[in-house]
């Protein structure tokens, strides 16, 4: 008998740069932001090392989201999020089949359950048409019926938002990183920035492992936004995290909707999203509860009970399927609504904090809107337009084990094979620990949660992170 | 696109006991499918002993008897196709991933023999940290008896039900230590011989009312576990949790691919011949309700296989009306009389979802045709008789428990 414990399986990375190598740009922070600013700056041809605490990408905010891109429909108008999400949404679309990355436009309504909220669509279309949505649509109760026959009949009316779409939360940002890459841009996993000072010329980070330096810093640390800030000598914000828990239900409720289900926007009460995933499931959520911790992303039973019993008021059908996942994501919300993105050009310092809750849409678009705020020319990377794909593990295309030679399929409900694991174990850009492993294959994240599969993906795990020491 | 006689998904004992029968009845054009590298099924990863007394008159361990199934199987000519699976049902085609590509079969009678998971952490919706080392008895068998892998030191078990006792073993074998088993109801969920057992020679703390409140830790680990009784709360460290039981069928492909699903036993609705509504399918084993013991699904496995080959030989047609229950029943077999079958039905078996006194009732048309009185424990079945009662087509039946 081997003791082997999962949160141990994969060894901590180290970097593969010199000491005292001075970069253009050091992106603090591989969260979506931090990904999409990495590929812009290497793309552009600066210098540029992304530096992330954790010993894999995606281990902050952007674990865990809705997976939703957003058209901005309802984002505060004509402010700096309101813009990005509109670019983010356009890059996105630019790059995605380049990218191997998915994209399903299922489309949202905006459901009203009562006469209140039904009285609050005119608002929320004319907003809408304000920040440049052009297709939105006001549909009665029939039409809504007709659209969504699941739905309950309890449904007033709602506003069709032609845009709202599905993403792979996971691949899209893996993606981005791997263009850095590409590019020559370099990865620091598992160095905590802890502190750092100017030396007249560039900034010296101190971090957890070897000292970092460059020119500029991008500050894009999502839950520790606010700490990190503190590095430069002011603080202008405070991070105040605000948990979303969420409720998987099985594949089995795939087919019960068509659009996104979204909540009309009340002050007292935040409403629940009913969404398809990229991974077949039907998504319930999320809460938004603030909170002092950084890191606590427990569920709370009363709460997961209360999400189910929303989304059964409005959706009845889904009361006859089983909860295959429950977890909640901390978005880095700050003390204003706004995004806390800014810069100090006598610090050389660069902010992108407070992405609250439409990150992973906007970054692409706050990636070239931070590069312009840089306002540094560069030689452009000659692989800039090189193309670079990442596997497929969304349902809107085939997947691995559609393709011969897969070895075996280990975990069975999400119909992950040996190939996909041992590929995710490897590289520069290979798991970090089990939760990359995770979002990188879906291994052990369907309905049996690795009653059929755990064991065998954990010996299939340790081989290959021997085989390649 | 291979068409094909007779199709079984699943080599467990009930898929792989149906396979033996219908060889000895004569069919060849047969197959088998297991998504798994190995024949068996479930077995082949419970490594203690309890397995075949009934079968081979001997006390075999799982993973023997699992082999021996499937030997029996092989040396009389089954066709086990290996890493095929299942992944849809549409028209009477199974398509299955497999190394190969995909293949796609259509037989004339399929039978589902898919065996049934443990409910996990999340459909019990309970409150703390998420980590790898909260696992059900089912993923800590094929740690210590298929991948020899201690994933950690000290558990808690969750849950009484029969299985508890599989997982102390496979914990033991492992070299993990069990804190305690924590259940919520006021008694265990199986045979009290075994709380004295687990209680007095294991020297296993069976904590009955307690209710696990809140999984402790953080950044995937866990260090403890939170539990309320009346006497308040309190923690168990620990960094490892076990759901135990709470069996459920191994069915969402056959939620997705059949329109008439039966949610009560979350599986399909089945006549007293094991025959689905949709023509030329059949369900056997597990998968038609939770678990029970192998020897079992082994008999199912082949009465079944009469029922085929009867099905075959006869051709009737079917004339079925379907049998519903209330929410006190945990799950009912068969759900559905066929009045034209050559099989007349005589029993009704189910189970109720806890400890009750009360009466079980027949109701047909709305009337009540039938009760019995019963106390009635959650791991133990109860008959309801039908042999005097007449039935025409097009009748109502359900099934319901009043407590006294
Ligand atoms: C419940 C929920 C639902 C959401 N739904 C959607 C949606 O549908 N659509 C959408 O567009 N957006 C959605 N979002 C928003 C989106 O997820 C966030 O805006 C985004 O993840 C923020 O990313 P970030 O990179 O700013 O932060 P993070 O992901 O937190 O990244 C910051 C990174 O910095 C690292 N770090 C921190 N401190 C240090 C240090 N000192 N040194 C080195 N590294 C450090 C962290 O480890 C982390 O990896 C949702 C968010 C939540 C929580
Ligand atoms: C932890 C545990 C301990 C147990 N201990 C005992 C005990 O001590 N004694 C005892 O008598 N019984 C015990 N049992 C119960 C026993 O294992 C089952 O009763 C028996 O295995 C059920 O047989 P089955 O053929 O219905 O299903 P299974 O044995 O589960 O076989 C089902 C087969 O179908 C396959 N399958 C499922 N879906 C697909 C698909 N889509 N495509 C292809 N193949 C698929 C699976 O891979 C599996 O091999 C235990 C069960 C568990 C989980």
């Amino acid at each position: 008998m081997e003791s082997i414990n999962l949160n141990h399986l994969f060894p901590t990375k180290t970097s593969n740069f010199a000491k005292d190598e001075i970069f253009d740009v050091a992106v603090v922070g591989a969260g979506v932001v931090g990904c999409a600013v990495f590929k812009e700056f290497c793309e552009q041809g600066a210098k540029t090392v992304l530096v992330e605490k954790a010993n894999d990408i995606l281990d902050g905010a952007s674990k865990g989201n809705s997976a939703i891109l957003h058209t901005g429909f309802d984002a505060p108008p004509d402010t700096l999020e309101h813009k990005c999400v509109q670019r983010g949404y356009e890059e996105y679309m630019k790059i995605k089949d380049d990218y191997n990355l998915p994209f399903l436009n299922t489309k949202a309504l905006v459901v009203a359950w009562n006469d209140e909220q039904l009285g609050k669509l005119d608002a929320i279309l004319q907003k809408g048409l304000g920040n440049g949505v052009k297709e939105l649509d006001l549909l009665t109760h029939e039409q809504i019926m007709r659209k969504e026959p699941n739905l309950s009949l309890d449904a007033k009316g709602a506003i069709l938002v032609h845009g709202e779409s599905l993403i792979d939360p996971w691949s899209a940002p893996l993606a981005y990183v791997k263009k850095g890459i590409n590019c020559g841009g370099k990865i620091a996993f598992s160095h905590e920035v802890k502190d750092g000072h100017h030396n007249g010329k560039y900034w010296e980070l101190q971090t957890s492992q070897k000292p970092i330096n460059a020119k500029v810093i991008i500050n894009a640390a999502g839950l520790y936004g606010d700490i990190v800030d503190k590095i430069k000598g002011t603080q202008d914000f405070k991070i105040i995290p605000r948990k979303g828990q969420f409720v998987i239900f099985d594949e089995t409720a795939y087919n019960l909707i068509n659009s996104i289900i979204l909540p009309v926007p009340t002050k007292r009460t935040k409403g629940v999203v009913i969404t398809k995933t990229a991974f077949g499931n039907i998504l319930v959520g999320p809460t938004a509860e603030d909170q002092e911790s950084r890191t606590d992303s427990q569920t709370v039973k009363e709460t997961l009970e209360d999400l189910k019993t929303k989304a059964f008021h409005m959706l009845p059908a889904l009361k006859n399927h089983k909860v295959t996942a429950t977890f909640a994501g901390l978005r880095p919300a700050s003390d204003e609504t706004y995004y806390r993105v800014s810069i100090n050009d006598e610090k050389n310092w660069i902010t992108a904090g407070g992405i609250r809750s439409t990150g992973l849409t906007s970054s692409l678009g706050l990636a070239k809107h931070i590069f312009e705020l840089h306002n540094t020319r560069y030689e452009k990377n000659p692989k800039a337009d090189e193309k670079v794909t990442v596997p497929n593990i969304s349902e809107f295309a085939p997947r691995d084990n559609q393709k011969e030679g897969y070895g075996k399929i280990v975990c069975h409900c999400e119909c992950v094979t040996e190939r996909e694991i041992k590929n995710a174990c490897h590289g520069e850009l290979g798991a970090g620990n089990i939760g990359g492993l995770k979002r990188r294959t879906r291994a052990m994240m369907g309905r049996c949660q690795g009653f059929n599969c755990e064991a065998a993906v954990t010996q299939i795990c340790k081989n290959e992170v021997k085989n390649h020491e | 696109m291979n068409n094909i006689q007779i199709a079984i998904i699943g080599a467990g004992p009930a898929g792989l006991s149906a396979a033996l029968e219908l060889k000895k009845l004569g069919y060849d054009d047969l197959l088998v499918f297991d998504r798994e590298d190995e024949a068996g099924g479930t077995p082949r990863h419970c490594g203690h002993l309890g397995f075949g007394m009934f079968e081979f008159k001997r006390v075999l361990s799982g993973p023997d008897y699992a082999k021996k199934l499937a030997k029996l199987a092989i040396d009389s000519g089954v066709n086990i196709k290996l890493k095929s699976t299942l992944t849809k049902v549409e028209n009477g085609v199974l398509t299955f991933s497999t190394p190969e590509g995909i293949k796609q079969y259509k037989p004339t009678y399929t039978l589902f023999a898919l065996g049934a998971r443990e409910t996990p952490r999340p459909d019990r919706l309970v409150s703390g940290t998420r980590s790898p080392n909260i696992i059900t008895t089912g993923a800590l068998q094929r740690f210590a008896y298929l991948q020899k892998i201690k994933p950690f030191e000290r558990a808690v078990i969750v849950g009484s039900e029969i299985v508890s006792f599989s997982a102390i073993m496979s914990a033991k074998h492992a070299g993990i230590k069990i804190e305690a088993i924590i259940e919520e109801k006021d008694e265990i969920d199986s045979f009290c011989i075994i709380k004295y057992m687990v209680k007095y020679l294991l020297k296993i703390p069976v904590l009955t009312n307690t209710k696990l409140k809140n999984i402790n830790g953080e950044d995937k680990k866990v260090t403890s576990v939170s539990v309320s009784t009346d006497e308040g709360e309190r923690e168990i460290p620990c960094d490892g949790v076990i759901f135990t039981g709470q069996f459920t069928p191994e069915s969402s492909i056959m939620q997705k691919s059949f329109d008439d699903f039966n949610f009560s036993n979350n599986s399909l609705y089945i006549s007293q011949n094991f025959q689905a509504k949709d023509d030329g399918f059949f369900v056997a084993g597990n998968v038609l309700r939770g678990a029970l013991a192998a020897f079992k699904c082994y008999f199912e496995g082949k009465k079944v296989a009469k029922n085929i080959h009867d099905f075959i030989r006869f051709k009737h047609q079917p004339e079925l009306i379907k049998i519903e229950a209330d929410e006190n029943i945990s799950w009912y077999y068969p759900s559905m009389i066929d009045l034209k079958s050559p099989t007349k039905q005589h029993l009704t078996a189910l189970r109720l979802k806890r400890r009750a006194k009360g009466a079980i009732k027949v109701l047909l048309n709305g009337r009540m045709i039938y009760k019995k009185n019963i106390h009635a424990f959650p791991f133990m079945s109860i008959n309801i008789p039908w042999k005097d009662i007449e039935l025409k087509p097009k009748d109502e039946i359900k099934l319901e428990f009043v407590s006294s």
